[in-house]
């Protein structure tokens, strides 16, 4: 195997000062930023495809949601793709395949909670040559593989990989099957010093077949050798530290609680810093009466011991799937002229919730305020929520009838007030309620499952001490809990209405990963009668969103001041705005597009790209887009053959500056693109 | 001689269908009918019963669907769910349960139905263009 020229060149540990991309966000400190600068506002017009690398091969057939971040580290591309979720090992410069591996796991893969290819993979290096691939397998698995060859590591656990589900417990203990057991992660491992830290996440929380579900855990593993190190308990157990917030004992029978995305890490303070998703179910609590920590909260734990240093709970008793969603961020800001180590985190509420990350105050207060009471049996909602003073909320958060209602016409705007008239509305933390036929059909909420920033997650500036976020603020909900059909769960209530036919909600890409079965062609499932009409309360008006433009927006927000400094939409006008016959001869300023995306930052720029497809303005293309730092001012664009779907990132090899991004959707499977600028002018 | 008279039918057909739009009436109304019972049983879990899309799956009928798939083909779109749905099986669908599915996706769209049923031929299919605006004639 040869490796190229530039991985032999080039000393210190990986880092984007050399021009690397060691981390999915780029470093430990959840940045996104790379200093790179040759790829700037005077020439990302001129940018060019380097090279492609279609994943369609790395599994039985093509995946569609390709969402990985890769590695750039000395000139070689590493990340995940195809429906099997192999590791492939790129030449950076030329998108040449140097090696792969995949890892054939059968029924552990097919049932998975987190199909796909995930997100990518992370690095690790003694400094001396021995340097290692980390990543967890669809089946729960945590490998390690040698980067030059791709082999597993011998001594890494047994034959390169550590089986995760060994520890996973359901009730008050009891291990989870090896094989059947629920249990995934689709975030990369975080790889600190000779630690490896490990995420849990389970199947979608809408429809749950029991509120007594894995429980989810963070574990510490020796990079060397896979010996576990510590393991935090993000539902504690009895003694633990807020196991008292689990009231009636709930601790022993509730589960998930994990912490499915990016972690970040302090180094020099030792400190990690977990994002904690919502326990069992996604929009009930009604069998776990309290505030549930670490439900919903930003946990720091010490990075030797995994003991707890101090948390925030975000939401109490969350019954929105306001999941703690995308790596913490560690900034050093200065406010009112002290200097304060912060952590920010981005949110689904389009909240930056900022804290010293030492000890866990707000930098500014958060306040608890009243919110409003469930009406739904059993279900005890908390009497306040945090809401933080600054920076103020960076997208919508909740639909304001009828300011934030579609208003092109009035015709538009009287059709989205009728329509939004069968739903209970109200502020951020109106609680879902049973959805009537007769009278309101849900609960109207912004966001919970793809509003605000996601799993992409934000970026930061550490020279301007900036945050730069996409948020969607146009993923209108309407939540309405049924009782369960008979037999199906024994949990009180789940997603849907009384009045239609109970479905189950499986999470993303549920089904499809590599060995999921593939039965002989059938007849189709016994057919039930079509519906009779299109249903009341529609969620679309004339085939467009309920809510008013932006539909999603891009914002600068300043950690030292606490505001937001620039906004701007994120995208452009979708075709099917600007094309509608309803608006013709209207003038639309910029509506921005729906969509949730990461982003990253460079010296001067901020780069990400489309949702949708667009094809006014240009032939029919997703665009890359690059948007000047200091005022959000879009400097350029370039044409991708379908949606951004996973978050790009930046690297330079040989004196070359490329971005790459993965992109996929539609018509399109998963491909990773490298832009670069042209050798000549 | 047999294979001539297949390749000119197949000529024929294939200009017959060579300018087609979605909005040339290019599926049956009966055909769209069958293709709502297969989607309220195959499709509607994730794309929802009014095909308006879920957590997990985008909507396949509005703005957003269209602005994604508008300028592409039938065939495209066809050789999407036939290659990768429904998510939990893909490939379980004959063609022909595909094309009455697509039908039924044409028929919410409010694209309108004609006498012809859409062909469960990818390559046929490929010649009928999804436009979002009705094109001018």
């Amino acid at each position: 195997m040869t490796l190229p020229l530039s991985a032999q060149t080039g000393g210190g540990p990986p880092s984007t000062k050399n021009g690397d991309w060691p981390y999915y966000t780029a470093d430990l400190k959840g940045t996104k930023y790379s200093p790179l600068d040759q790829i700037n506002a005077s020439n990302f017009n001129k940018l060019e495809v380097a090279w492609r690398f279609k994943t369609d091969n790395l599994g039985p057939r093509p995946e569609y949601k390709l969402e990985g971040t890769p590695l750039v580290v000395k000139g070689v591309l590493y990340t995940t793709g195809g429906t099997r979720r192999s590791v492939v090992a790129l030449d950076a410069k030329t998108g040449e395949q140097i090696w792969v591996y995949s890892f054939r796991e059968g029924n552990r893969a097919a049932i998975a909670p987190r199909q796909l290819s995930g997100r990518g993979v992370s690095y690790w290096t003694d400094g001396k040559g021995d340097d290692r691939i980390v990543f967890v397998t669809t089946g729960y698995r945590l490998v390690e593989l040698n980067a030059h060859t791709g082999v597993p590591i011998p001594g890494f656990g047994k034959d390169g990989m550590v089986d995760l589900k060994v520890g996973m417990t359901t009730g008050t203990g009891k291990q989870i099957d090896l094989e059947t057991g629920e249990a995934g992660l689709h975030s990369t491992p975080l790889v600190v010093k000779d630690v490896v830290i490990v995420g849990s996440s389970f199947k979608e929380g809408m429809t749950v077949k029991t509120h007594d579900n894995t429980k989810g855990l963070v574990r510490a593993y020796d990079a060397h050798n896979g010996k576990l190190l510590w393991t935090f308990n993000t539902i504690p157990r009895p003694g633990e530290f807020g196991n008292e917030t689990w009231e009636n004992g709930s601790w022993a029978t509730n589960g998930n609680t994990g912490v499915w995305t990016q972690m970040t890490v302090d180094e020099e303070l030792g400190l990690v810093y977990l994002p904690v998703e919502s326990p069992t179910s996604d929009f009930y609590g009604g069998e776990r009466p309290g505030d549930n920590l670490f439900g919903e909260s930003l946990v720091c734990v010490d990075l030797k011991t995994g003991k707890r240093k101090w948390h925030f709970q975000i939401v109490h008793h969350p019954i929105w799937d306001y999941d703690l969603s995308s790596a913490p961020i560690l900034a050093d800001i200065n406010v009112d002229g002290k200097a304060i180590k912060a952590v920010a985190l981005p949110s689904k509420e389009a909240f930056l919730y900022v804290f010293d990350r030492v000890t866990g105050k707000p930098v500014w207060p958060i306040e608890e305020r009243p919110v409003p009471q469930s009406d739904v049996p059993l279900e005890k909602t908390s009497p306040t929520q945090p809401f933080p003073t600054k920076p103020p909320a960076y997208a919508r958060n909740y639909i304001k009838v009828p300011d934030d209602l579609i208003d092109f016409t009035p015709e538009m705007r009287a059709q989205a007030k009728d329509n939004i008239s069968r739903y209970k509305t109200g502020p951020l933390f109106l609680p879902p309620v049973v959805g009537d036929p007769n009278g309101l059909l849900g609960a109207m909420q912004l966001g919970n499952a793809s509003g605000g920033t996601n799993w992409p997650g934000a970026g930061y500036d550490p020279e301007t001490h900036i945050v730069y976020a996409q948020a969607n603020q146009s993923a209108v909900s309407p939540i309405s809990l049924r009782k369960p059909p008979e037999g199906f769960s024994d949990i009180h209530y789940v997603l849907g209405r009384n009045d239609t036919e109970f479905r189950v909600s499986e999470g993303p890409g549920f089904g499809s990963a590599a060995d999921a079965p593939q039965p002989a062609r059938r007849p189709a499932r016994a057919a039930a009668p079509a519906p009779a009409a299109a249903p009341v309360g529609g969620l679309t008006v004339q085939g467009l969103s309920l809510v008013k433009p932006p539909y999603a927006v891009i914002s600068a927000i300043n950690l030292d001041r606490g505001d937001i400094q620039w906004q701007v939409p994120y995208g452009e006008t979708p075709d099917a705005v600007r094309n509608h016959p309803a608006l013709k001869g209207m003038n639309i300023p910029n509506t921005g597009q729906s969509g949730s995306v990461g982003l990253v930052v460079t010296r001067t720029l901020v780069i990400l790209g489309d949702s949708q497809m667009t094809s006014v303005q240009h032939p029919r293309a997703a665009m890359l887009r690059a948007y000047d730092k200091t005022n959000g001012k879009e400097v350029g664009a370039v044409s991708m053959p379908a949606p951004q779907s996973g978050s790009p990132m930046t690297y330079s090899v040989d004196g070359k500056q490329y971005i790459v991004v993965a992109v996929s959707g539609g018509a399109y499977s998963g491909e990773y693109i490298a832009y670069k600028l042209p050798e000549q002018e | 001689m047999t294979a001539v008279v297949l390749a000119l039918t197949i000529l024929v057909a294939f200009q017959a269908q060579k300018t087609s739009t979605v909005w040339d009436g290019v599926y049956t109304a009966e055909q769209a009918k069958r293709g709502a019972a297969l989607y309220a049983n195959n499709c509607a879990s994730c794309h929802g019963l009014a095909l308006t899309g879920g957590e997990s799956a985008p909507p396949l009928t509005g703005g957003d669907f269209l602005s994604n798939w508008s300028g592409l083909t039938l065939g495209d779109l066809f050789e999407r769910i036939r290659v990768s749905m429904p998510a939990d099986r893909p490939g379980a669908l004959s063609r022909e349960q595909n094309a009455n599915i697509l039908a039924h996706i044409l028929n919410v769209g409010q694209f309108p139905a004609g006498t012809a049923e859409l062909s469960t031929q990818t390559e046929n299919l490929k010649q009928i263009r999804i436009e979002a605006i009705k094109p001018e004639r």
